[in-house]
């Protein structure tokens, strides 16, 4: 009990270390965070982990009782209560629902400076289109043009679900999303929410909605599993 | 609340918390090497106590030890517990979190086409870490830093200093001694990294908690509500504010968050969200506790929440 005790501080540091390098090691980042935080958290995870194992080394060489007395009561719920949650976040991975974080959320802004050149229309993302369309919106530029994408449905209040995908800055604590119209084939029932979908078929106007604006025409629906980096932006 | 939106909400906390845990660990270990580099911390306390030139100073801290809000706690806790004076550390804790080259950098990446907004958003901060400085200066330090702080900045400080009922040993009626307690000797690297792992574990807990209420309360509270009050110019500077708040991102990103709805809000509301996160926000009121009473932290959170929104009307009567 007093070695337990006498540990938990490197342990509570090594576990928080832990769970910041088992989220890169497992994929878990790419749900979570944008890829350009993955190195840095990854490397923090690593130095936890190290300073853990020197300071759990300090903590069982002979005599360091005498010098370093164990943590206090209160000290010692907090590190067990903080040991707990890293444990946690070890046992239970992160499974959003990108349609209700969606659902919460304004549309994603597109910055126009980023549109620096197009891609031909077939190797567009879901966001190049968005992109795309916010900065030149006139249909009939794009009428006709081959889609190929994939992302989730996203259900829109008051009209037929959108395709989408979350545009991440930071972490998913900033997702937003931004989904282009589909006209969704007749007869069949609309795809549920959180679904993720690959697109295949051509940009067309919608000129039921006012003003008119471009929708997908989809020829071929492919039901897919989410991507491994879901994020786009 | 359904099963759905607590894993949605679990997965934006383990977001928040992987994403600034890094920023937390830069930070304790910044004041770990500069504790054991300078045991005594004698340079801390020739630092400037004027109540303007103080806050310049520790704002200008922040180009050195560049932190975000999670990191630069640490920081600003290791300046007072070395006896810096109040007004350099509470301007460092105040305006570093905006006056570092990484989050200068990242205002200007994500909004090149405003340049007033690369010179109101350091301005606004050095102005806001003036106010708060200023306030809580008028608090006796008794009142303002916890006891456990409060004990460990009067190892550092010179007797005069202290008040008489405050002290813990001299002799009363003796003459003032000027001189400050003999600089003690460079501590071995296993008693400093012991220091730091309690310092670390301390704050984590702390940033785990914040993490978790903003997680909480930004899955609940649907972000349309508030940027629904986008075109009201008072009314979209509040709704900005409680969005930093509660959004509790990282100094560093937040210009790049602030541009997905840049253009459906006020320019003031803009700089609002860009000034009060850094310094008052879910994720690091937790953090606050190591450093401030629960008085001084609703002193600060009121004063900043103020001298933000005036800066915004400001704004927005000169830009619209």
């Amino acid at each position: 009990m007093t070695l337990l005790t006498l540990l938990l501080r490197p342990l509570s540091l090594g576990l928080w270390g832990l769970v910041l390098l088992y989220s890169g090691l497992s994929g878990r980042l790419d749900l979570l965070v944008r890829s350009v935080f993955h190195p840095l958290i990854m490397g923090s995870g690593l130095a936890l982990i190290l300073l853990a194992a020197l300071e759990g080394g300090r903590c069982l060489r002979p005599g360091t009782t005498a010098r370093q007395p164990p943590p206090p009561g209160r000290e010692r719920a907090a590190l067990l209560l903080s040991a707990l949650l890293a444990l946690s976040m070890l046992i239970l991975p992160p499974v959003p629902s990108f349609a209700d974080l969606a659902a919460n959320r304004p549309s994603g802004q597109l910055e126009e400076q980023e549109l620096s050149f197009v891609l031909p229309p077939a190797q567009r993302s879901l966001s190049d289109w968005a992109r795309l369309l916010r900065s030149q919106p006139d249909p009939a530029l794009y009428a006709g043009d081959p889609v190929r994408i994939s992302g989730f449905v996203l259900p829109v209040p008051g009209q037929p679900p959108e395709l989408a995908r979350l545009l991440v800055r930071c972490c998913l604590a900033d997702a937003t999303p931004v989904g282009l119209p589909v006209r969704w084939p007749a007869g069949q029932p609309l795809p549920k929410a959180d679904q993720w979908l690959a697109l295949e078929g051509v940009m067309a106007i919608d000129s039921a909605a006012q003003p008119p604006r471009s929708q997908v025409i989809p020829r071929r629906i492919t039901p897919i599993a989410r991507p491994r980096r879901p994020f786009e932006g | 609340m359904t099963l759905e939106r607590l894993a949605t909400a679990w997965a934006v906390f383990q977001g928040l918390v992987v994403e600034a845990m890094p920023f937390l660990l830069l930070g304790v270990a910044i004041a770990s090497i500069a504790r054991w580099l300078n045991p005594g911390g004698a340079w801390l306390q020739r630092l400037p106590s004027h109540p303007l030139g103080g806050p310049l100073t520790g704002a200008a801290l922040g180009f050195a030890l560049p932190a975000c809000e999670c990191g630069n706690v640490p920081v600003a806790r290791r300046l007072l517990a070395g006896g810096a004076p109040l007004a350099t550390a509470l301007g460092f804790l105040f305006a570093a979190p905006v006056l570092n080259p990484i989050v200068l950098a990242s205002t200007w990446a994500a909004f090149p086409d405003r340049p007033w907004l690369l010179l109101a958003r350091p301005g606004g901060a050095l102005v806001l870490s003036l106010v708060l400085a200023s306030l809580l200066r008028l608090l006796p330090e008794a009142v303002l830093l916890t006891p456990a702080l409060l004990e460990e900045r009067r190892l550092s400080q010179p007797l005069e200093a202290v008040g008489l009922l405050e002290r813990r040993g001299g002799v009363i009626g003796a003459a003032p001694s000027a001189a400050v307690p003999a600089a003690p000797r460079r501590p071995p690297l296993g008693e400093a990294l012991g220091h730091g792992v309690r310092e670390f574990n301390n704050l984590a807990l702390l940033l785990v908690a914040g993490s978790g209420i903003a997680a909480l309360v930004q899955t609940l509270l649907p972000r349309s509500w508030l940027l629904a009050l986008g075109s009201s110019p008072t009314l979209s500077i509040l709704a900005l504010m409680l969005l930093a708040v509660v959004v509790s991102v990282c100094s560093s990103v937040d210009a790049f968050l602030a541009l997905g709805f840049a253009a459906q809000v006020t320019p003031g509301a803009l700089l609002a969200f860009l000034l009060l996160g850094p310094v008052v926000d879910l994720k690091s009121i937790g953090l606050f506790g190591v450093l401030l009473r629960p008085r001084a932290i609703a002193l600060t959170t009121a004063g900043a929440a103020l001298a933000t929104l005036l800066i915004g009307q400001w704004v927005n009567l000169w830009k619209l």
